[in-house]
């Protein structure tokens, strides 16, 4: 009798000690998933606060207007003028342009991964492709003040075009474009490695040669999956900080569409100059953080809703 | 009918030369990964294999001073080992040149100490020590006493070859002032350590626990999604958005309880720990996926509760999921550098405490770099320390995904 008390004793034991690990797992669940609300709610508190209070500098008060901020068209630490409407425009353009050098890059690449290479190339190719993606960033930002600028300052004069020591839109767009490959690149070549065998064999018993085969079935039937690769890719592009903000160059103010014009873009505002820890200047950076978390997300957003829309 | 056959033919040859193009410019644009990573590893190794040793990674960044003097007996006159560039004094032994610091400063630097040489046994001024003088030093100002008495003294400005005209009219260096290494990156090495084993402690834990709910306990349903749509947005936000986060939540908090001013190695372990979650949660969670759903059974069958099949069965079995994670995110510490500017300070340190500011190996790089006069070589030398680990530790990844495979495959 005795040791059945036992018994149960330890199944309610047991069963206690099951619910306080779940409640344990779960809590702990919760604190990963809730980073998200803390992140964004907080930025947001510091990133409006320019626009509210007033910043007691040098004998004078200012606020920042958000129309002002939004459109403006120049950023100067003294007189505290802070307007993005440039930076926005440069990071998009920026962007854009390491795109249209990364995607028919990568795309080639995955094709020739998975496809077109002797198994040995392949294996190798896609070792270097995962090695690149996980260099650090500051190491990229090191290689393109040391290399690419000189080559881009090369080019530049080659057209008689006297460029800021290399760092340029030309430049950011490049060193980008490496970092964004490996991404694009290796998700490609998993899309491209799932397309239906039948598809391909089809296409060859049609009389149809390897090569049309790869460009035209392959690919068209991985357009999914590449599509996903290159939201990714902006993704990164956008956000992408250190690299970015050692070769822009940093001017005060803008547009500017040149290639080899010195660019500034959202993530090399915030990295720039960084000396103080409060004031008007360190918290500015916070509302172009909120501008950049918009920026990713509403991008993110409309190309999901695009690859949606025209079901690629 | 011949005239079809001919058409054809044509249009096969034509056929055949496109796809060769193609083949063609698909080789062409594919090596272009294997360029970037080629000229990469070539920049660095050029720029920084010489600078790299074991003084620097052990040596501290803030250079040494010491105030130094000598009286030298000895009649021997040394001889000139003729090393382009330099100005040598027959009397003491040393070769001097010309050379610009890292400020891009005028300095006179220590080419060569002949063997017998009294620089070799300097006496420090103020605790009387001997010091042997290193190759490199920096020499930035030397009062000498001539023989009859009457002192004369030059500095670094003037160039080597002054220096070198006043050391041989005498005999007595009354005071010297040299400069001796710096530019070591014991600091940052330590700061690095110190933040991935604190990171480590605070992430693996946590990212482990979400995985165990969400692939042990969670129900298939709309909160679920919901917890997991979240912890996949956190994976999307750049790192720079995650430096705000530490400089707005952690280091305001750590301020408060651990005092320290402004960024620390804790705030930054802190955000490092968020930026890694979704990864450590994601690797962990498709490992404990592929577990066979009998271990879970056979475990219950015996007797064994909940809480026992998943710290007895399902944990042991997912080791190597954990340690894939561990590994991946050692990789992310060490190349994280946006975050860490805002989250741990730029501020170059000889030691690592925990709540002061410092940097670590990436963010050392970024501060070489970013003033007028960047320097490379140290940069570099940093760059190839990084870049080897990140080698060893995909190779390391490599491996255990190798030998768990083969386990799985042995065991079926």
């Amino acid at each position: 009798m005795k040791k059945q008390t036992n018994q149960s004793d330890i199944t309610i034991k047991k069963s206690i000690m099951d619910k306080i690990w779940r409640y344990f797992f779960l809590t702990v669940t919760l604190i990963c998933s809730s980073v998200i609300i803390f992140i964004v709610l907080f930025i947001l508190i510091k990133g409006l606060t320019p626009f509210i209070k007033s910043y007691h500098i040098n004998g004078a008060f200012y606020k920042v207007d958000f129309i002002k901020f939004i459109f403006g068209s120049r950023w100067f630490k003294n007189p505290n003028i802070y307007g993005i409407g440039f930076i926005i425009v440069n990071t998009i353009y920026v962007t854009i342009i390491s795109l249209l050098m990364a995607i028919p890059i990568s795309i080639l690449t995955a094709l020739f991964i998975a496809k077109i290479a002797p198994k040995k190339i392949s294996t190798i190719l896609s070792y270097i492709i995962e090695l690149l993606s996980s260099i650090p960033s500051v190491i990229y930002g090191m290689f393109g003040m040391g290399v690419v600028t000189k080559i881009v300052k090369a080019l530049s004069n080659f057209f008689g075009y006297q460029s800021a020591g290399g760092l340029s839109v030309l430049t950011v767009a490049i060193v980008l474009a490496i970092m964004i490959i490996p991404t694009i690149t290796m998700i490609s070549v998993s899309s491209i490695q799932a397309v239906k065998k039948a598809y391909i064999e089809g296409s060859l018993a049609l009389g149809a040669s390897i090569t049309q085969t790869n460009f035209k079935i392959v690919l068209s039937s991985a357009k999914n999956g590449i599509f996903s690769g290159v939201i990714l890719g902006i993704g990164r592009a956008l956000g992408e900080a250190t690299a970015v903000s050692m070769v822009a160059g940093n001017p005060s103010s803008g547009p500017n569409f040149h290639p080899f014009e010195a660019t500034k873009t959202l993530t090399s505002t915030m990295l720039q100059g960084l000396t103080e820890a409060e004031g008007l200047e360190y918290d500015i950076r916070f509302s172009v953080g909120i501008v950049l978390i918009m920026l990713i997300l509403g991008s993110n957003l409309l190309l999901n809703l695009i690859k949606r829309r025209i079901k690629i | 009918m011949q005239v079809a056959n001919n058409n054809l033919f044509k249009r096969l040859k034509k056929r055949k030369m496109k796809d060769s193009i193609l083949n063609s410019i698909t080789w062409i644009v594919s090596s272009f990964g294997f360029i970037v990573l080629i000229t990469l590893f070539i920049f660095i190794f050029a720029k920084g294999s010489k600078t790299l040793s074991f003084d620097l990674l052990f040596s501290n960044y803030s250079k040494t001073t010491y105030s130094l003097e000598k009286t030298h007996n000895s009649l021997q006159l040394f001889t000139n080992p003729k090393l382009e560039n330099t100005y040598f004094s027959n009397i003491w032994g040393i070769s001097l040149q010309d050379d610009k610091d890292a400020e891009g400063l005028d300095v006179v630097t220590i080419a060569y100490i002949d063997e017998n040489s009294p620089f070799n046994q300097l006496i420090e001024k103020n605790s009387g020590a001997t010091i042997k003088i290193k190759v490199g030093s920096q020499i930035s100002k030397i009062v000498l006493m001539k023989e009859d008495g009457k002192t004369i003294y030059t500095i670094a400005k003037k160039g080597a070859s002054e220096m070198v005209e006043c050391l041989n009219q005498a005999k007595i260096i009354s005071d010297m002032i040299i400069t001796t290494g710096g530019g070591g990156i014991r600091g940052s090495l330590l700061t690095t350590i110190y933040l991935i084993i604190i990171t480590l402690i605070i992430a693996i834990p946590l990212g482990v626990g979400g995985a165990i709910y969400l692939n042990e306990y969670a129900k298939d349903n709309k909160f679920t999604t919901l917890i997991r749509t979240m912890i996949d947005m956190t994976s999307g936000i750049p790192s720079i958005i995650f430096g705000l986060v530490g400089a707005i939540i952690f280091i305001p908090i750590f301020n408060k309880v651990i005092h320290s001013s402004g960024g620390s190695i804790i705030s930054g372990a802190f955000t490092m720990s968020i930026i890694l979650l979704p990864i450590i949660i994601k690797t962990t969670e498709e490992a404990l996926k592929a577990i066979p759903q009998d271990y879970r059974n056979a475990s219950l069958a015996l007797g064994a509760s909940k809480i026992q099949t998943i710290f007895k069965v399902i944990l042991p079995s997912a080791l190597n999921g954990i340690l894939t994670a561990t590994l991946l995110s050692i990789g992310r510490i060490i190349g994280e550098s946006a975050a860490l500017i805002y989250a741990i300070g730029t501020a170059i340190k000889d030691k690592a405490i925990l709540n002061e500011k410092s940097t670590t190996l990436a963010v050392h790089i970024w501060t070489l770099l970013e003033g007028d006069n960047p320097n490379y070589e140290h940069a570099c030398a940093i760059a190839i320390v990084i870049l080897l680990t990140v080698l060893l530790l995909s190779i390391s990844i490599k491996i255990v995904s190798k030998c768990f495979n083969k386990e799985k495959n042995n065991a079926v």
